[in-house]
């Protein structure tokens, strides 16, 4: 090739087509993503999150908590499970709609198995079977569902109840997905370790809490100071080789606080279109019929 | 810029030590803010990109544009502010990382203030490159040129788009990660290989005497290197989309195929008569870099294919894989050039501890990729079995890391031995200029290059 | 210094050699996209944002979405009370004393007949209105909350307000409101109370 200008024109064209794929479709597509709703309840997804938690995600960002730490959880497939709710009026019935439904209950203890309701019918089935079978559950007022039952060993684990989507982080910025998991991941921490006393502990003191942890002690995210006239409400209960000298107490400093706030936040649990599951019943609400289905 | 680039590569190390360290003894350092694995880490890889790769990157291109276009470097002043704007902006940039600024963005880390000093250094010197370029006396382009000509284009553009769409007008959502990855695999699996290549284009057909095997070769690479490894950004598993996954996936079993092509043009070149590459320092690194490419391509390759990207999917191996990449292939190809080039700009031969730093560098790189890569799968298989407790994990991997952190330490003790090595021949070239000044001959050389 | 390099330069670069890439490096770059097209026909979703791995197209997708608990209707009218009618008849329907009367247990809610009950926030009330036994009075009456929404999207809110808390009514159907919103050009101001009971109970 002679020309400078050839070869700029062949870097050009080749950047631009992965530019437009990789920059400018993204953008096109989830770019413009806004509130969706929860295809079950009424709330919209996601909620932004409130000041402290806004603030926390800041202190996740500048001690480069994703180094370690993903935020995005896998999934590696899914199932369904067929679920009776009501055996209905003649259980005879059910039961013979049962043993069709699902030709290896048909040993076992129906009657057992329709007073301990929920139960489950078929479990770990494809979308095509699970509807066939709830087509031959047909006794009177017996009510059966096909519950959407995500699987992975992320799920597994109990990391998350679904994969994450580009929905789950729009009111993110910056997004910090992580790219390694020497820690486990926390996309999902605020539904799994909901105690603010913990999380705080834990960086306080990671080893303290989960014995041979590699995570590093984010102390000066803490004070070590005396205690005044009343001790403070904020201060750690800690025990044994971590406690304090007598007189002094720890208190997180706003920053871990507002961290902890964060990762509390963090909770990604919604069932979208892009990414459906059964949710697990709420508990019966008082005043409000829809909740109690 | 050699210069430079040299002490980032030790600052580079040095934070890469500490932050290896600090795996395998949580405690380390740990109750200062500024030494916390999360502001060191990045620290390091951004030293290490940006201080090292990108200024050593720009300097071999000077380098090639001004020989192989028979001209002397055009505004060599512009060129050498230029540097010195480079090393204010990866400093300021570095510090603001410590300070606790980082972007939150992988590879992008250095705050806006850094990000517009470095942009405009490199425009600078794209302009001066631009115009050597222009003012070539051999109008036809060889290979090298046409690599690090496009690489000249593609870095304005790649880090231009990240840094707009992610620190300015910030786009929403999970399309900041996308932005994220395109630009972390345009730089190091175009930019640096692009860089790489070119340099060893141009140094094997010198070092061996010979014309470089075959320009429809290195085309072929250019194209399919191009190609190719701008899509392979988005990682397995990510929560886009699924075809940008898919489609990086294609793009990074692809990359095979430049690989194979580069290594047959520098096969063919050498055509089996090893020798004069044994007797030049920079031979030796070249030796180990061409495997380092392939073995980082090919681990880069396997970690796409179906059922194996599961495995290595955010684990050490990936760490392993760009380590190498950068380490072993692009670092080695940037060291060679330095062996080639200095005894040709300061006059006389200063490469006492080649041999030295080639064995420590070797040694490191080995010792820190095998273990991180062994590292990754066993973490892999772990992570893919719901009952293995996180921390368990963790615990598993802590004896290779250490074995890493001692490739880490040799790596580091390289980089001291390269340093010392510029230093000293930088003095030496200072005081000979000294003496010629003072016994009145004037010495044309490309100051430029040395000096920055 | 600057003479050998030049001159070896010349004799080693002014000729790069000329063998071409060979077939059997084409050949593998073809198999290869071959193989990743087939791969990215599997896994790729053609490019719809919605589908996510593990899900391989857009019909997959549809199949795994739950199944519909029958109750949009009143889904979305959760919602739309909750935003803008709860504000005065709070979420629970009790209402807040002095400003909204309650809607849990009214029997102006729970008539039969939709058609009284449609009017109110269609076009607002004005005056004192007696709920449960307790009359209630605000300042500027209710204003027409209703009017800026669809039919469907009314007739949602009022089937949320008529089956929730206790309430035990027939649902509303759009056309019902529509039939209603028709009426606007005769009487577009708000109605009072005497007017509301002068109306019949189902439509006309």
């Amino acid at each position: 090739m002679k020309h400078g200008p050839l070869v700029f024109l062949a870097a050009f064209f080749v950047l631009s087509t992965s530019w437009f794929g990789f920059v400018l479709k993204p953008q096109a597509d989830l770019g413009n993503a806004v509130q969706e709703t929860n295809v079950v309840s009424t709330a919209l997804y996601p909620q932004p999150r409130p000041g402290q938690a806004h603030q926390g995600a800041e202190v996740y960002r500048a001690n480069g908590c994703f180094y370690c730490h993903s935020q995005q959880v896998g999934q590696t497939g899914v199932t369904c499970d067929v679920v009776l709710t009501a055996p209905g009026t003649n259980l005879t019935a059910a039961a013979e709609a049962i043993a069709k439904a699902n030709p290896a209950l048909a040993t076992a203890n129906l009657t057992e198995l329709m007073k301990k309701l929920p139960a489950n019918i078929l479990t770990n089935v494809d979308r095509s079977t699970a509807d066939n079978a709830m087509k031959l559950l047909k006794a009177p007022d017996m009510k059966a569902e096909v519950h959407i039952v995500p699987i992975g060993p992320d799920i597994a684990r109990g990391w998350g109840r679904r994969h994450n989507v580009a929905e789950d982080y729009v009111y993110d910025w910056p997004v910090m997905l992580g790219s390694q998991r020497v820690g486990p991941d926390l996309a999902n921490i605020g539904a799994r370790k909901p105690d603010a006393n913990w999380q705080l502990t834990h960086l306080y003191s990671p080893q303290g809490l989960v014995k041979g942890s590699t995570m590093p002690s984010y102390r000066f995210l803490f004070e070590t100071r005396k205690i005044g006239r009343v001790p403070s409400p904020y201060a750690l209960q800690l025990t044994g080789d971590l406690a304090p000298a007598a007189g002094y107490e720890i208190v997180p400093k706003p920053e871990a606080r507002e961290l902890v706030a964060y990762l509390l936040s963090l909770n990604s649990d919604a069932p979208l279109y892009e990414a459906p599951f059964t949710t697990p019943a709420p508990a019966p609400a008082q005043t409000n019929s829809i909740a109690a289905k | 810029m050699f210069m430079s680039a040299a002490v980032w590569l030790l600052v580079s190390s040095l934070f890469g030590l500490i932050a290896s360290i600090k795996f395998h003894s949580p405690a380390f350092l740990a109750d200062c803010s500024w030494m916390t694995y999360g502001r060191v880490h990045p620290a390091a890889t951004n030293a290490l990109l940006y201080g090292f790769a990108v200024q050593s990157g720009l300097a071999v291109l000077l380098w090639v544009f001004a020989r192989q276009g028979g001209t002397p470097l055009i505004h060599p002043v512009l060129i050498g502010g230029a540097a010195k704007l480079w090393n204010l902006g990866v400093f300021l940039g570095i510090a603001g990382i410590i300070r606790g600024s980082g972007s939150g963005f992988e590879n992008l880390e250095m705050p806006r203030y850094a990000v517009c000093i470095l942009f405009a250094s490199y425009l600078l010197i794209a302009l001066a490159a631009t115009i050597t370029l222009h003012h070539r006396k051999e109008r036809e382009l060889q290979p090298s040129q046409w690599f690090l000509f496009a690489a000249l284009l593609w870095f304005p553009w790649i880090y231009s788009t990240a840094n707009l769409l992610l620190l300015k007008f910030q786009v929403r959502g999970v399309t900041q990660a996308i932005i994220a990855w395109w630009f972390s695999a345009n730089l190091i699996t175009v930019w640096l290989a692009l860089v790489a290549i070119a340099t060893v284009f141009y140094l094997v057909p010198k070092l061996v005497n010979r014309p470089l095997y075959s320009s429809h070769y290195a085309l072929f690479a250019f194209w399919t290197l191009l190609l190719f490894g701008t899509s392979t950004g988005v990682p397995f598993g990510a929560p886009t989309p699924a075809w940008m996954p898919a489609l990086s996936a294609v793009a990074t079993v692809m990359l095979i195929i430049p690989t194979i092509a580069v290594l047959k043009n520098v096969c063919g070149s050498i055509h089996g008569d090893c020798a004069p590459l044994k007797s030049n320092p920079a031979g030796a690194f070249i030796k180990f870099a061409m495997p380092a490419f392939l073995l980082a391509t090919l681990m880069k390759c396997a970690a796409s294919l179906p059922h194996l990207n599961a495995i290595t999917n955010m684990t050490w191996f990936t760490v392993a894989q760009s380590h190498l990449q950068v380490y072993g292939f692009y670092a080695m190809t940037i060291f060679a050039a330095f062996y080639y080039l200095a005894p040709r700009v300061a006059g006389f031969d200063c490469t006492r501890f080649a041999k030295l730093h080639f064995y420590l560098m070797a040694l490191g790189v080995t010792v820190l990729v095998i273990p991180l890569a062994i590292a990754g799968i066993k973490q892999g298989l772990m992570l893919n079995d719901p009952s293995t407790p996180a921390v368990d994990i963790a615990k598993a991997t802590i004896p290779f890391l250490r074995a890493a952190t001692t490739g880490e330490l040799l790596i580091a003790l390289s980089n001291l031995v390269f340093f010392i090595n510029i230093a000293s021949m930088a003095a030496a070239f200072a005081k000979k200029q000294y003496a010629l000044l003072c016994s009145g001959d004037s010495c044309e050389t490309n100051l430029a290059e040395v000096k920055a | 210094m600057n003479q050998e390099p030049t001159h070896s330069h010349q004799q080693t670069e002014a000729n790069t050699g000329q063998p071409a890439v060979p077939m059997w490096l084409i050949g593998l770059m073809m198999v290869l996209l071959l193989l990743g097209a087939i791969y990215f026909d599997n896994n790729g979703g053609w490019f719809d944002s919605n589908v996510y791995a593990p899900y391989h197209n857009s019909a997959e997708l549809d199949r795994y979405q739950l199944p519909s608990l029958g109750n949009e209707q009143v889904v979305l009218g959760k919602r739309l009370f909750e935003a803008n009618c709860a504000l005065c008849h709070n979420t629970d329907g009790t209402g807040k004393t002095g400003q909204a009367p309650p809607l849990a247990g009214s029997e102006w809610v729970n008539a039969q007949g939709s058609y009284r009950i449609i009017h109110i926030p269609q076009f607002g009330l004005t005056g004192p209105i007696d709920v449960k036994g307790q009359t209630y009075v605000i300042g500027a009456g209710m204003a027409p909350m209703g009017a800026q929404y669809t039919p469907d999207e009314l007739a949602a809110v009022l089937t949320y307000v008529r089956q929730a808390w206790g309430n035990k009514a027939p649902a509303v159907t759009p056309e019902q409101v529509s039939k209603v919103r028709s009426e606007l050009s005769s009487h577009p101001q708000q109605y009072t109370v005497d007017e509301l009971k002068k109306l019949p109970e189902q439509a006309p």
